[in-house]
């Protein structure tokens, strides 16, 4: 009976929290909205020359399962995850690994110079954008002594990770920029590739993979909830409310960030996550584990 | 109309630019009112705006734009006067309505036909090379930054491209998103001396730096309100007279206009990886690109 509400929980969730992301977007980040979704929907398909069809058509859902999927560990209620898995985060953490395998296919598919040019590129900036989100969660795990995101929570009954590991939640930030395809970590679809992986997209197609990359928000931002902001811990408001109140705020901070920091072309992005990114994200680990002794 | 083509009807307009010569600033100042959406590309876009009149050379490129645009589409002629907002958002609603879309000008078919020469009647050597359809296939070169044999892949971009000048066509050669070779087939279209007005450089810039809200606000005379913008930019790129793209770009942050000698783009592209070139094309006053600069 609870598992059937917790997976409700996850699928109302996604749902309306991809509603509430594609008005946030319009209004913080000048983005198309709910209604340009709907325009997309509307447009017809167009197809390239030879393309990989089945890819083609796979990634959004792919995009929008590793949504899913993720959602599915973060504990609704402290004690309750739809999936309450023991390694919960190393769960998140291939989520977010296959992530850059479905962008690059969206990339691929079309059979288009800058489409392709627009994977490799996220391949090149995401994979090691997602090393420091990997000691970020290690870090969170630290000090529940347990993979277990209901564990996690448990942890910050105290005080909360973000201000326990004050370099965890910046950090996290930039793994979700990434995840979601936004400002400064927006690599597949650039504006000098004409918009890059969907750069020969149109109709129900271009609308799907829209929708997906605002549902991976709602996944990460729920996550970074999770890891940072104690989750559904919270006085009088019962847990899940908690939860999608601290969610929405991720969602909106994240949002309005990703509209402000300019995105330099991806070599110096390569430079900047490989010497400093990284480095912090040590620094990050060393901090956590010495305060979680 | 349908419940989705009324909540559709609310969202922005997405409209593609095809920029004769002329027209570019008044297009760009256009396409950041809040009413219209500049599509990234014509898949993005339900309206094709062809400003100006476009020369005979760019026709065939033009009807090439117009296919890719996905039905229903509508291509809305301007000439810079009379209310183009307007007409466009027009053209739109009866689109959503209902409307009926443009057909295609040119038949669904390859340019060329099959040439590919190998054994099994494939592209040039082996699996590789060779111009099938009429379209050169990528084929090994020695990288030109450590020799290293890559994939070269030759492709014409513009006159229409959205990261270029309206009418420049560059063929160029890639090893990844690396530039081998350029070749200025056509140049840029000339444009009234607004274009080289320092807001919509830097517009152009802050556009490529993934800040399209911020480049709307400075072509419409604001403040860009975003961080990292010069560093964004890496030193040294494409230094002309002493200046690089991050000079020029905090000059027209500053509103100071610009003079610059027209650049030779086959000798300063080669080795930029491509996303650089564009910004440091997008950092040159689009007169230095036109027809006089670069045949002077």
């Amino acid at each position: 009976m609870i598992g059937a509400l917790l997976l409700l929980a996850v699928a109302a969730t996604l749902a309306a929290g991809t509603l509430l992301a594609a008005w946030l977007d319009r209004r913080l980040a000048g983005g198309g909205g709910i209604a340009s979704l709907a325009a997309d929907w509307l447009a017809g398909p167009v197809r390239t020359e030879a393309p990989d069809d089945m890819n083609r058509r796979l990634a959004p859902a792919w995009y929008l399962a590793l949504a899913a999927a993720g959602l599915c560990v973060v504990p609704f209620a402290p004690g309750h995850a739809a999936i309450d898995s023991p390694a919960g985060i190393a769960i998140w953490g291939a989520c977010e690994a296959l992530t850059v395998v479905v962008v690059f296919l969206h990339g691929w598919s079309p059979n288009a110079p800058f489409p392709l040019i627009g994977a490799y590129r996220y391949a090149a900036i995401g994979l090691p954008a997602m090393l420091p989100s990997m000691f970020v969660l290690i870090a969170a795990a630290l000090p529940a002594e347990s993979l277990s995101l209901v564990a996690i929570v448990d942890s910050q009954r105290g005080a909360w990770n973000v201000l326990r590991q004050p370099l965890g939640l910046p950090l996290f930030a930039v793994a979700i920029l990434s995840l979601t395809l936004r400002g400064p970590m927006d690599y597949a679809d650039g504006a000098d590739i004409a918009g890059g992986t969907s750069a020969e997209e149109a109709g129900p197609a271009r609308a799907l993979w829209q929708a997906a990359r605002l549902a991976m928000l709602v996944s990460a931002c729920a996550m970074a909830a999770t890891l940072f902001l104690g989750g559904p811990l919270g006085p009088v408001l019962p847990g899940p409310v908690w939860l999608w109140l601290k969610t929405a705020g991720m969602m909106a901070a994240i949002l309005a960030l990703g509209a402000r920091i300019a995105r330099p072309p991806p070599a110096r992005m390569l430079g900047l996550v490989w010497t400093v990114l990284l480095p912090l994200s040590f620094l990050h680990l060393l901090i956590s584990g010495v305060i979680a002794l | 109309m349908s419940h989705l083509a009324r909540l559709a009807a609310t969202a922005p307009a997405p409209v593609f630019a095809a920029i004769g010569p002329g027209l570019a600033p008044a297009v760009e100042r256009l396409l950041a009112r809040p009413g219209l959406r500049r599509a990234a590309t014509p898949r993005e876009a339900a309206l094709l705006l062809v400003a100006g009149a476009i020369p005979d050379r760019a026709a065939g490129a033009l009807d090439r734009v117009h296919d890719q645009v996905p039905h229903p589409r509508r291509t809305v002629r301007w000439d810079g006067t009379g209310d183009i907002e307007r007409a466009l958002l027009d053209a739109r609603a009866d689109l959503l309505g209902g409307g009926e879309s443009a057909p295609d000008r040119r038949p669904d078919a390859p340019p060329a036909p099959w040439r590919g020469k190998g054994d099994h009647g494939q592209g040039g050597e082996g699996m590789m090379g060779g111009t099938p359809y009429g379209r050169p296939m990528a084929m090994t070169g020695a990288d030109i930054r450590d020799g290293l044999q890559l994939d070269r892949y030759t492709a014409r971009v513009g006159p229409f491209a959205p990261m270029l000048p309206p009418g420049l066509v560059l063929e160029v050669t890639l090893q990844g998103d690396v530039i081998v070779a350029v070749e200025v087939q056509a140049p840029a279209f000339d444009q009234p001396a607004e274009a080289d007005a320092p807001d919509l450089v830097a517009a152009r810039m802050l556009r490529l730096l993934g800040l399209p809200g911020a480049a709307d606000r400075v072509a419409a005379g604001g403040r860009p309100r975003a961080a990292g913008l010069l560093r964004a930019v890496p030193p040294g790129l494409v230094p002309v007279g002493g200046r690089d793209a991050r000079d020029r770009l905090a000059g027209c942050l500053a509103g100071r206009s610009q003079e610059i000698e027209p650049p030779d783009l086959a000798a300063l592209l080669p080795g930029l990886e491509w996303a650089e070139a564009m910004l440091a094309l997008a950092s040159l006053p689009p007169s230095s690109l036109a027809q006089e600069a670069l045949a002077a």
